[in-house]
């Protein structure tokens, strides 16, 4: 029927829903970023791009963008390459697999503000069971290693308040809670490679083991890593909670966990400064946005099969 | 070339026997079809002969040389799936070249990218290889295509290519020509044949298709619970079917069983109506076999029934006619031109050529009978 306009009632519904729940928000946010509101103003201050420049000149954002990539650039690669692990060890058990993906799940589902305590525990410099545990390597053949030396001469490192090691023990706890994540998508990932790939590859020569992973498994999770990859990158620009937990004030020993969802939260929640809290947020969503449309790419483009 | 002897092998998959001890000779360049219906065993003795399973029993031999322990890339074979198992990141080309490079390719040659620079006479040589073996196949415009991007019958031809290149003992096909069209499996049939004369290399072909194992092999195994049943030539084992299960099973429509019976002194009848007067075998019942185009329309035929469906295939016409005390309804094969009046429910006449009956015993098991022709002879 020329003329109707039924087409506005199939698609109507999930535009509306879509501008008011992302699009109004992010353009908000975008809005504020460029003023210095505060929650309860009735009014604000066109700032213009003030809230930005201070984001990339200050030390406290360079401390931000420092936490957070250290973070992600550890936690991805060791999530997604101990994710692939499991599965694959998992995958190759004919017995007590359920049992070993349980175990590696666990974390995953587990509240982590809860397992922050108990990691907070297990860190703790004098009861802590991490250093007792080490104190025990004292006077064997541990000492060769200069650090562990160093370690039983004065004490070993204070895991979590210690400025040199407290963003790289947040992100082992990282590690651990996310990568049975990834060991659950890319056990999906192996289960749908055809049996028959590896009777060719079989048939074709490849003997050892590595050759079949080189020429059939890789590359046929390639869809599979995109997505681990790509999912693992936002979850870790997301860690909020374990930063919380340990360090409910000011990011950490000297800033050094200072990542950049705590960094909104604390500007934008607790000092009420809508204003730069709207900027940060804004720089957070150009990394996601880069991500996302990176990973589209990717998909559409290298590992694009059947 | 070589012969291959697959001898006493038996296998279960847990309490369930799939393979119950078989034995095959597969002769040099030979085209040996193993054909029966799903769950035979048929595609497991494939997968035993390429070493891709372990028999539970029994020895493979190929040439000389007992194969039994070896891998599968050790036995200079080559595999067709059923599913083609093209590797889908890889190029048509790459494909080929697969097999190739795991097996002329030191580990060096291999890496990725500096692989290529290490070994550059061995990659020119293979390129060229795979190019021979594309023209031979035509496809050489496809080299550059991923199998995503090619149809059913050209996946079919570059599996057929990755097969080819590397010139092994013996092709092993799994039902290759399943996921094609009905036009493609005919003429892709033509062409296997035709491959098979060309290249005159052994092929072992699975299939559960009768009209594959009957147009394509010189020898063909009737396999069905895991034993093969009967193992000749297509013409022989269609003409001589060695049991009322091998009967039943080749030959499309499928051959028509009437009951009947041995009379002391050796005469066949069937239905009650004397068939042929002197078989000598004794007095027993028996079903007999009679194939559709074995049956004609006659004015003065013994059998008597009415017409239930018609089948006109243009060059054939096939009629179901239903008989008194017969369940199922006997398929007779006759010539659209004969039958153009005929309609449904009309009454027929017609009868069987009686030397081209077969005869079964009460095991299933054929009875020699002795024809009448033989019988002058003797």
């Amino acid at each position: 029927m020329p003329g109707s306009r039924a087409y506005l009632w199939f698609i109507g519904p999930a535009l509306i829903l879509m501008f008011l729940i992302l699009l109004l928000p992010i353009g908000i946010a975008g809005a504020l970023s460029v003023t210095d509101y505060s929650l309860g103003n009735t009014s604000a201050n066109f700032v213009g791009a003030e809230n930005y420049e201070r984001i990339f000149t200050r030390t406290t954002y360079e401390k931000m963008f420092g936490a957070t990539f250290r973070y992600v650039f550890v936690v991805v690669p060791l999530t997604v390459f101990l994710g692939l692990g499991a599965a694959l060890l998992i995958h190759s058990l004919t017995r007590f697999g359920d049992l070993y993906k349980t175990i590696y799940f666990l974390p995953v589902m587990a509240a982590l503000i809860a397992m922050a305590i108990v990691w907070e525990f297990a860190f703790h410099p004098t009861i802590g069971i991490i250093n007792a545990t080490l104190e025990r390597g004292c006077g064997t053949w541990l000492e060769a290693w200069n650090w562990y030396a160093a370690g039983c001469e004065r004490t070993f490192p204070l895991w979590l308040t210690d400025r040199d090691y407290a963003i790289w023990t947040v992100a082992f706890i990282g590690v651990w809670q996310g990568f049975g994540f990834n060991m659950v998508l890319y056990l999906a990932g192996l289960t749908s490679i055809p049996r028959s790939l590896y009777d060719a590859a079989g048939m074709d020569g490849a003997q050892s083991g590595w050759d079949r992973f080189r020429l059939v498994t890789w590359p046929m999770l390639g869809p599979t890593t995109v997505f681990v990859v790509t999912i693992s990158f936002i979850r870790s620009f997301q860690v909020f909670d374990t930063v919380e937990a340990f360090y409910p004030q000011g990011g950490g020993p000297s800033k050094s966990v200072y990542v950049m969802m705590f960094a909104i939260y604390e500007k934008a929640i607790q000092q009420n400064l809508m204003g730069i809290g709207a900027a940060i947020t804004v720089v957070f969503l150009g990394f996601v946005m880069f991500l996302t449309i990176l990973q589209r790419w990717l998909v559409e483009r290298r590992t694009h099969y059947v | 070339m070589s012969k291959i002897v697959l001898s006493g092998i038996g296998k279960s998959f847990g309490e369930t026997p799939v393979l119950r001890g078989i034995d095959l000779t597969v002769e040099a360049g030979q085209f040996v079809t193993l054909v029966g219906p799903s769950g035979c065993g048929k595609s497991t003795l494939l997968r035993i002969l390429a070493g891709l399973e372990a028999a539970d029993t029994g020895t493979v031999t190929i040439g000389e040389q007992d194969v039994t322990r070896m891998r599968p890339s050790d036995r200079n074979l080559a595999m067709v799936f059923q599913s083609y198992a093209l590797y889908p990141h890889l190029t048509v080309a790459e494909n080929m070249m697969t097999p190739l490079k795991l097996r002329d390719l030191g580990p060096a040659g291999r890496l990725p990218i500096v692989g290529p620079m290490l070994a550059r006479s061995e990659y020119l040589r293979l390129r060229q290889q795979v190019q021979t073996t594309a023209e031979a196949l035509r496809i050489e415009a496809l080299l550059h295509r991923k199998p995503g991007q090619l149809s059913g019958g050209q996946r079919q031809r570059a599996a057929l290519g990755r097969a080819m290149v590397r010139n092994p003992v013996a092709f092993l096909m799994d039902e290759p020509l399943s996921n094609l069209d009905a036009a493609l499996r005919v003429h892709m049939r033509a062409e296997l044949s035709e491959l098979h004369r060309r290249l005159e290399t052994t092929f072992v072909y699975v299939t559960h298709d009768q009209a594959e194992a009957l147009t394509m092999s010189d020898q063909m195994a009737v396999m069905m619970n895991g034993e093969i049943l009967q193992y000749g030539r297509p013409a022989h084992v269609y003409g001589a079917p060695a049991s009322l299960e091998v009967a039943k099973f080749i030959g499309s429509p499928s051959i028509n069983v009437l009951p009947g019976e041995i009379d002391s002194a050796g005469g066949l009848s069937v239905m009650g109506k004397l068939l042929l007067p002197d078989t000598r075998l004794a007095r027993q019942p028996v079903s007999v076999g009679v194939r559709p185009e074995h049956l004609t329309l006659d004015p003065n035929g013994s059998f008597r029934g009415v017409i239930r469906h018609r089948e006109n295939l243009g060059s054939d016409l096939f009629l179901h006619v239903q008989l008194d005390g017969v369940e199922k309804a006997v398929i007779l094969r006759s010539h659209p031109r004969i039958l153009a009046g005929t309609g449904l429910e009309e009454e027929v006449t017609f009868s069987a050529i009686a030397d081209e009956v077969h005869v079964f015993g009460a095991d299933g098991l054929r009875l020699h009978m002795a024809r009448p022709s033989l019988v002058e002879v003797a």
